[in-house]
């Protein structure tokens, strides 16, 4: 919170927090947004200095902006050179749990049928295996494991959401990335004549690549 | 019964579409089917230039669509050598978005009643210009050279291609020059055959002889002493259900004829 905490607690104030997502204005779901609008243009002007332009979210809760609501509240942050760059993270990471820290689940397997080719993206709550190629510019992202019943040039993320255990197996192993969970890797540059099944998981913090 | 609708497309600009549209064209002609060519490239329309038909062009596809001409055959161009080749071509001044894939569709279901063979030259890109090309396609030819920026824009087209639900695309390997395959300094058939995967149409040796025929306004296929003619020879024979064996483009006997096994194991 930046408000200076000697101003009069009776005074109505809106409140900024800094999340994860960013900076976040709170806007209560009582009383009417204009209300609110003009608390927060006070605000602002008593805070002036302080925001030097960025961009910040704004949290609603359940109440619905109509246009002309969403174009006052656009154009009192402009006066301050704010920026909108999201609405409600608080309420979104509500009704989507799938942020949250979440027990790394295989709930089931995807299974491809074909190669996966430049500009596929496929994602899976669980394991993807796929019968074919994942071509460069295609992606996987699994919360489990990926197999790749053929050869693996794209890039394949495992353990998406956490999963450190996850593992990426392929027939010929050439990504262009390996992601398992939050650990990024790219393949050496040079890495011919390595051919054959290979599964990369993480030791450490590294992803490793074996034979299988 | 209806013809075939072909669209040539590559997602990468420059790999030779239009060429492959004007030899492909003007060689199922050759063997006395009725073709039309359709330029969808608009706002960067060539195939009128590479056939040497610009100067004939009245009304254009632009023109069909918004029912400007009175009717489709007023539009259409009749080649200046081949009187069963038709050109329609693509308006110049305006852009993609003046037609609609609906529309596209309309013209080539009155089209393909008529004619053998109906070939649309799609422009470069994934917008709506491919949109409106793939529209009313039922085949599709992807045309590629061996560069790892083509082969992966050709990849993400087959992908986009089996969204429109053409899941048989098949493959030109354009421009190849075997001396440098040979050497090792470009993607032979077999390095591109790994990543795209689907059924090889023909192979187009690089041939200076085109770059003269697209100036001249004459395509290749015309002529009996360039090898890419004979290449796009040969793909219209294989296209007609013909069994032709691939040129040998890397003096290494057999290699083609591997590949070829390979495609035929699948």
């Amino acid at each position: 919170m930046f408000v200076p905490a000697t101003r009069p607690v009776h005074e109505e104030q809106l409140v900024f927090k800094g999340l994860k997502q960013g900076l976040t204005l709170f806007v209560p779901e009582r009383d009417t947004f204009g209300h609110w609008l003009e608390v927060l243009e006070r605000q602002l002007n008593q805070a002036k200095g302080f925001f030097q332009g960025g961009a910040i979210l704004v949290e609603l809760g359940e109440r619905q902006l109509t246009p002309d609501e969403l174009a006052g509240l656009k154009k009192v942050l402009a006066q301050y050179r704010i920026r909108i760059k999201g609405f409600n993270p608080v309420l979104r990471k509500k009704n989507n749990p799938r942020s949250e820290k979440r027990p790394p689940a295989s709930t089931g397997v995807l299974l491809v049928k074909g190669t996966v080719r430049n500009g596929q993206r496929l994602e899976n709550e669980g394991d993807i295996v796929v019968k074919g190629d994942l071509n460069p510019g295609g992606e996987l992202v699994a919360t489990g494991d990926i197999i790749v019943l053929g050869a693996l040039r794209g890039i394949a993320h495992a353990g998406a959401g956490g999963n450190v255990k996850a593992e990426i197996i392929a027939f010929t192993l050439a990504p262009v990335q390996l992601r398992i969970a939050h650990i990024f890797s790219r393949a050496p540059e040079e890495r011919k004549g390595r051919q054959g099944p290979e599964i990369a998981y993480i030791k450490g913090e590294k992803i490793v690549v074996e034979r299988l | 019964m209806a013809g075939r609708v072909i669209v040539v497309t590559s997602g990468k600009g420059g790999v030779g579409k239009t060429t492959t549209v004007a030899n492909i064209g003007t060689g199922l002609a050759l063997r006395h089917k009725k073709v039309v060519m359709i330029d969808a490239d608009i706002g960067l329309r060539n195939l009128d230039v590479v056939m040497g038909l610009e100067n004939r062009i009245i009304y254009d596809l632009v023109d069909v669509a918004e029912k400007t001409c009175r009717s489709i055959n007023k539009a259409l161009i009749k080649d200046k050598r081949l009187s069963n080749l038709y050109l329609l071509p693509a308006a110049q001044t305006r852009n993609k978005d003046a037609i609609s894939p609906e529309q596209m569709v309309a013209i080539v279901d009155e089209l393909k009643e008529e004619f053998d063979y109906v070939l649309v030259d799609c422009p470069a890109g994934i917008e709506r210009g491919f949109d409106n090309a793939v529209a009313a396609a039922t085949e599709a030819i992807v045309v590629t050279t061996p560069e790892v920026s083509a082969v992966r824009d050709a990849d993400r087209i087959i992908g986009l291609l089996q969204e429109k639900e053409i899941y048989e695309p098949v493959l030109i390997l354009n421009r190849l020059r075997p001396d440098m395959v040979r050497k090792g300094d470009m993607m032979d058939v077999d390095d591109i055959n790994d990543i795209l995967a689907i059924k090889l149409l023909g192979i187009v040796p690089d041939d200076e002889e085109i770059i003269i025929s697209t100036n001249k306004g004459e395509p290749a296929v015309l002529n009996n002493q360039s090898k890419a003619g004979e290449a796009f020879r040969n793909i219209v024979r294989r296209m007609e259900g013909e069994e032709v064996p691939f040129m040998s483009v890397n003096g290494e006997p057999g290699i083609f004829g591997r590949f070829l096994k390979l495609l035929n194991g699948k």
